[in-house]
C-alpha cells in the first residue's frame, strides 16, 4: 500500500471502519514508513481530543414535555 | 385509509413515544450543532418529531430507527434553516471526491511538528466548539454524527442520503478543516508559538522522503 492510499482511509482506520485485510496492509505499511506512522498517530489522539472536549448539550425539560404535549395533540398519520 | 379508533391512537403514540423518546438528548445536541442556536435548537427538534410521528407508519420495523429519525431532523434542518442562512446548493459529488484527493495529496509530505502537538495538549474546549461551528454544514454535519453521536459511516450515509465514500471524505476533509481552524485560534491565544507556519508549509523531514517517493 502506498502513503497517499494510507493517509486516504486513516480515519477508516481510526473509526474502525476498515476490514481486517486492509488494516493489515496499512500495519506492513506503518512498520516501513515513519511519516505515515506519526500522522495516523496524530490523527488518532486528534480525534480523540475532539470528542472528548465537543461538550454534549441536553435537551431542557420543557423540550420534552412540549413534545409529549404536542404529540398528543396531534393524530398519526393524518395526511399520509 | 380506514379512520383510527382512539385506542389504536393511543398505543401508536405510546409506541412512537417510548422508541422515540431516548434520543431527545442526542437531537437536541445535534440541532444545538447545526443551528448554533438554543431557541432553534428546540423548535428544530420538535418538528422532527412530530413530522416523524406523522410518518411513523412509514418507518420500516427492523430498520435503523434512531438513524430514521436523524435523517428527517436533517431534512426539516435543510428545508427550514439553510434555506433562512442562504447556504450555497448541494455540492457535487464528484466534484467533493477530486478536492478529498487533491487534498491528500498535499498533505501526503507533512510532518507533525510541535505546533500541532501543543495543540493537542493544550487545546481550549471553547476553541474546539468555535472551531465546530465554523465549519460548513455539510461537513459539520458528518463531523456532529461520527464524533459526537457515534454512527458507523453506513448510518452517517443512510441519515445524510449520500454514498459512504462522500462520508469518508467529508469526515477527512471535516476533520481537517478543524484541525487548521484550532491551530487558528491556538496561536491566537498564544498556547502554541505565533511563529510556526502551518503544518504543510513547512520543509520535509525524515520519513517524509518516504511518503513523497511512495505517495
Amino acid at each position: 500500500m502506498r502513503c497517499h492510499r494510507v493517509r486516504k482511509i486513516m480515519f477508516l482506520v481510526i473509526d474502525g471502519e476498515a476490514e481486517q485485510e486492509i488494516l493489515v496492509s496499512v500495519e506492513q505499511h506503518l512498520v516501513q514508513c515513519p511519516g505515515c506512522a506519526q500522522e495516523l498517530e496524530y490523527a488518532r489522539r486528534f480525534v480523540a481530543v475532539l470528542r472528548e472536549r465537543c461538550r454534549r448539550a441536553s435537551a431542557p425539560d420543557q423540550l420534552r414535555e412540549r413534545i409529549l404535549h404536542k404529540l398528543r395533540q396531534s393524530g398519526l398519520g393524518g395526511e399520509s | 385509509m380506514r379512520q383510527r379508533t382512539p385506542s389504536e391512537d393511543s398505543r401508536e403514540r405510546w409506541d412512537f413515544e417510548s422508541q422515540a423518546m431516548p434520543f431527545v438528548d442526542s437531537l437536541y445536541n445535534t440541532a444545538y450543532r447545526m443551528t448554533r442556536n438554543v431557541q432553534d435548537a428546540e423548535d428544530l427538534v420538535q418538528e422532527a418529531y412530530l413530522k416523524a410521528y406523522k410518518y411513523y407508519e412509514k418507518f420500516e420495523e427492523g430498520t435503523n430507527f434512531k438513524a430514521w429519525l436523524f435523517k428527517i431532523m436533517k431534512n426539516t434542518f435543510i428545508n427550514n434553516y439553510r434555506k433562512r442562512q442562504q447556504a450555497p446548493p448541494q455540492s457535487d459529488f464528484s466534484e467533493i471526491e477530486d478536492a478529498f484527493e487533491s487534498q491528500v495529496s498535499e498533505e501526503v509530505t507533512r510532518q507533525i511538528k510541535s505546533p500541532e502537538e501543543e495543540l493537542l495538549e493544550n487545546v481550549l474546549d471553547e476553541d474546539v466548539q468555535r472551531a465546530l461551528d465554523t465549519l460548513p454544514d455539510d461537513y459539520r454535519m458528518a463531523v456532529i454524527l461520527a464524533d459526537l453521536e457515534s454512527f458507523s459511516y453506513k448510518e452517517i450515509a443512510e441519515i445524510l442520503e449520500v454514498p459512504v465514500g462522500t462520508v469518508m471524505s467529508r469526515l477527512y476533509r471535516g476533520r481537517k478543516m478543524l484541525e487548521q481552524a484550532m491551530l487558528g485560534y491556538a496561536r491566537e491565544h498564544g498556547y502554541i508559538r505565533s511563529g510556526d507556519e502551518p503544518a504543510k508549509m513547512r520543509s520535509r523531514k525524515a520519513g517524509s522522503d518516504n511518503a513523497g517517493s511512495e505517495g
